[in-house]
């Protein structure tokens, strides 16, 4: 006999060992709140749009943006804000309708989907900031490098090849970035991966 | 209006929630955790219950939402399952109505579905619920073919943890 047919037949007698759960106690239990993982990928979306809008905002404030104006890069940086936030604006909007699409209701392999793109459009958004970041800690070096005299002027007169600044902002900017990622792979690592695993599983079946 | 829909929810699910003790039995490996499932499914459920037409059997419309909440939604604790967790775990297998060779039988055939992946399980289930393969593939948003075919690999696969 199958294994699984004895099983299927045992399974049916063990609906007599289930607990049974009153009116009341499933009724608490609708007042409590959900900890599903959409919650928490929804969560930490939003904090990290508040990060990395409100790193603008602090820079802005703290005049870091009028030092880099001095530097005449004033231009530069208008453009750059409104591309910043227009991106921004793009992505929270992609965001939201991702998220209104997720329905516990569809098929699991839908559902999926739909999750891990809801994690995906917030994900674009971190990468472009990071290599943002990126670029603009070799361009800042660069240009000072070049067009200006700040960088001279704080090096006192000492004699520093060009090619190890230039090394040197690339490997700072490397470095800050590949932080920030890892940071970032460890948050989503533990909360996605079970669900990644899933969705493979079910993909396998399509091919 | 929102009392009556609360109401008429705790009813459904109280007449029906074998469904999902059931998937938290072959999701979970002790009372904790399957309670914790329990509690996640209900929101689940009564988050989406307003949308509930009522063109599906409440049943139905369960099995979905369980499983997914099992399979996608559900943080599941670390904790690793053991085959030796199997026997601090519930599942009663009644002496008297089986002989001794069938119960052993049946106990290594129930660690052995643990030891299968959360789709696997899935797949399970609703096979052990007499599931058609058409209710199991819209289920799993897959196709009926690929349905059986996974099946027929689980089995496979169970037949190998059972005699390695």
């Amino acid at each position: 006999m199958d294994e699984l047919e004895l099983l299927k037949k045992d399974w049916k007698k063990q609906e007599e060992g289930l607990p049974k759960l009153s009116y009341d106690e499933i009724y608490r239990m609708i007042l409590k709140k959900s900890s599903s993982i959409v919650k928490w990928i929804f969560v930490i979306s939003i904090l990290e749009f508040i990060l990395w809008a409100s790193i603008d905002v602090i820079a802005r404030l703290s005049g870091k943006y009028q030092e880099a104006e001095t530097l005449g890069m004033e231009n530069f940086f208008m453009i750059s804000t409104i591309i910043s936030y227009g991106v921004l604006v793009y992505f929270i909007v992609r965001f939201y309708l991702n998220y209104r699409k997720i329905k516990v209701t569809d098929s699991a392999k839908v559902l999926m989907q739909n999750i891990l793109n809801t994690r995906k459009t917030v994900k674009y958004y971190v990468w472009i900031n990071l290599t943002v970041i990126g670029l603009l800690i070799i361009s800042t070096t660069l240009y000072m490098l070049f067009f200006s005299n700040e960088l001279a002027d704080s090096l006192d007169g000492k004699e520093v090849p060009v090619g190890l600044i230039i090394v040197a902002a690339i490997v700072m900017a490397i470095i800050f970035v590949g932080f920030l990622a890892l940071i970032y792979r460890l948050i989503y690592g533990i909360l996605t991966r079970r669900l990644k695993q899933n969705y493979k599983e079910l993909q396998k079946l399509e091919v | 209006m929102n009392k009556e829909l609360e109401h008429s929810f705790v009813t459904n699910l109280e007449q029906n929630q074998n469904i999902v003790h059931k998937v938290c039995r072959i999701y979970t490996n002790d009372a904790d955790s399957h309670k914790d499932l329990f509690q996640e499914i209900t929101i689940q459920l009564w988050k989406a219950y307003p949308k509930f037409r009522g063109d599906a059997k409440f049943s139905t419309w369960m099995y979905r939402v369980s499983l997914n909440t099992a399979i996608t939604l559900y943080r599941k604790s670390k904790r690793s399952i053991k085959t030796s967790d199997f026997d601090s775990m519930d599942f009663k297998i009644k002496a008297e109505e089986y002989d001794d060779e069938v119960e052993q039988q049946l106990k290594l055939m129930y660690a052995a579905v643990k030891q299968l992946n959360d789709i696997e399980k899935a797949l399970v289930f609703l096979y052990l619920e007499d599931k058609s393969y058409r209710e199991i593939a819209e289920t799993m948003g897959i196709s009926e073919v690929n349905a059986r075919v996974k099946m027929n690999r689980v089995k496979t696969k169970l037949k190998k943890i059972l005699n390695p």
